[in-house]
């Protein structure tokens, strides 16, 4: 029997086996659905904090205030300098001129400055950084703070540090607690399989007493577990996306909140497909482990 | 497949010894019929020869293989080669007879395109042309014996067991079942059956004919040639 004859067999015979133990079939996906709804909120909120901390990465730019004694070499020197290194998107100069402009659009700070007379600020860059090198400008900072000519450099390290480090929390509190959901899961649905592998097992000793190679006899029913993972899956797909569709509705009349669910579509599909694959991996685990039981293996 | 058995003993967990340093072999190619009362160790001997009960001693080769220590892949390898009509191997309840006879085509790596019309043929010589789409549970006991039958030699083994595969069978199927017996022995195939049946004796030694039939006794624990070998062959 050549492989595309193996593999049809056993779809037709992992098909036929869901609907003859239909009951326990149904027992099966609903775990699987239980178990990823609970992994889609761990994953959904890791993804939600990543996205968040990407478009705060985004925006990461480094503020650079020069002396009041540098001049225009000095500034050419330092944007030579910043334009030259790999982890600088842009410079923009902004001339202490420029910034008091903007400074003025507050009518309360614009009072202030009045009442100072003269124009406090000094010419300063706005520097857009890659976000890949978000993480590693301690040196860049180091070398630009030491610069006689430059009196402060500014940026949102720390803030970036903060939601990085919730961000990490929260991808280890997810791991630990989705590694626990789907154990337990694994270890229901392994359960399950062996009674439906035992409402069969006389189907089990006369495969093997014909002398049905191990593909024969274990294909239908890893192939069951396949497709039993995927139906919970799919059954996740569809609810988180009608979920989603409805949450976007509702949230949008509260001041915006809708912003939380407002990942791209290629994250939502990207997660979809990993809660399809966890499903598949768990059904297969699954009727696997169920396979490897003591009294199973006696049978065969 | 050569069958050689030497000082074979069998011993039940209950106690109870089935065989006594018994000496059994088989030619390829030959037939060999097995007669003895009830519990006397003949379906023990079948399953033994068919790699399902472990000798407690004695030496077992079959196809010059000692199929006790086979690993898994080369025992079910070998199996494939083997056909049991065992009364405890059923036909699958989900399946139709013609679904119960291609799937062990498929077993035994023997599926091809034209099996459909070399089961309509079978099924029809046996008698059974109308029950080809039936479920096993809508047969009787004997029609169900009778597909077990056709299943184990439908793809032509190299080595058929039949334990009491007459049992149930009227007379007229029962005649049926071992001229498919007889033909599959005339092809090639060594054939090994076991009854209880002593009528069966004059009968099939009629219907042997040129065919050449070793009939053993199975007695005591021990196995005896009960006669010369019937038929003129050889």
């Amino acid at each position: 029997m050549n492989f595309i004859s193996r593999f049809f067999f056993v779809l037709k015979e992992g098909f036929l086996q869901i609907f003859r133990t239909r009951g326990l079939s149904t027992a099966v996906i609903v775990i699987v659905a239980a178990t990823l709804i609970q992994l889609s909120l761990f994953l959904g909120i890791s993804r939600v904090l990543d996205h968040a901390l990407g478009s705060a990465r985004e925006k990461f730019e480094m503020a650079l205030f020069f002396t009041p004694s540098a001049d225009a070499s000095d500034r050419k020197r330092v944007q030579d300098l910043l334009n030259a290194d790999l982890r600088v998107a842009s410079v923009k100069v902004v001339t202490k001129e420029a910034a008091l402009e903007e400074f003025r659009k507050d009518p309360e700070i614009d009072r202030m400055l009045q009442a100072l007379g003269e124009n406090p600020l000094t010419d300063s860059f706005s520097v857009m950084l890659r976000k890949e090198s978000s993480e590693n400008l301690d040196d860049l900072v180091e070398k630009l703070k030491s610069d006689p000519k430059i009196e402060e450099v500014s940026y949102g390290k720390s803030e970036w540090e903060a939601v990085s480090n919730i961000t990490r929390v929260v991808r280890w509190v997810g791991f630990f607690l989705g590694g626990f959901v789907f154990l337990t899961a694994l270890f229901i649905v392994s359960n399950t399989l062996s009674i439906a592998l035992w409402a069969r097992r006389e189907d089990l000793v006369l495969l093997s007493r014909m002398g049905a190679p191990t593909w024969m006899r274990w294909g239908p029913y890893l192939w069951e577990g396949v497709f039993q993972g995927f139906l919970g899956a799919l059954m996740v797909v569809v609810f988180l996306e009608a979920v989603r569709h409805g949450a976007v509705v509702a949230l949008k009349n509260y001041g915006g909140l809708d912003v939380i669910l407002a990942l791209p579509s290629s994250e939502w599909w990207s997660l979809y497909m990993t809660l399809v694959l966890l499903g598949m991996i768990l059904g297969s685990l699954g009727a696997f482990l169920a396979l490897q039981k003591k009294w199973v293996k006696e049978l065969q | 497949m050569m069958i050689q058995a030497f000082h074979l003993t069998k011993v039940h967990s209950s106690g109870v010894k089935v065989l006594d340093d018994a000496y059994f072999s088989a030619e390829e190619g030959s037939f060999v019929a097995i007669i003895g009362e009830s519990r006397t160790g003949k379906s023990t001997l079948l399953k033994m020869l068919g790699g399902e009960e472990k000798p407690t001693s004695g030496v077992l080769r079959v196809d010059h293989l000692d199929i006790y220590n086979l690993k898994s892949a080369e025992k079910h390898k070998w199996l494939c080669d083997v056909g049991m009509i065992f009364p405890d191997l059923k036909l699958f309840p989900d399946k139709t007879v013609q679904e119960n006879i291609e799937f062990i085509l498929q077993v035994k790596g023997a599926a091809n395109e034209d099996q459909g019309e070399a089961i309509a043929k079978l099924l029809s010589r046996a008698g059974l042309g109308s029950k080809a789409q039936s479920k096993p549970k809508d047969l009787s006991s004997g029609e169900q014996r009778m597909v077990l039958a056709l299943r184990a030699m439908i793809f032509r083994p190299r080595l058929l067991l039949a334990d009491d595969p007459f049992q149930g069978l009227d007379e007229k199927a029962a005649s049926v079942l071992f001229k498919f017996l007889l033909e599959l022995n005339k092809a090639g195939s060594t054939v090994v059956l076991s009854t209880q049946q002593m009528s069966f004796w004059g009968e099939a030694k009629r219907m042997a004919g040129e065919a050449s039939i070793l009939w053993v006794k199975l007695e005591h624990g021990k196995i005896h040639p009960l006669e010369e070998k019937t038929g003129s062959a050889e």
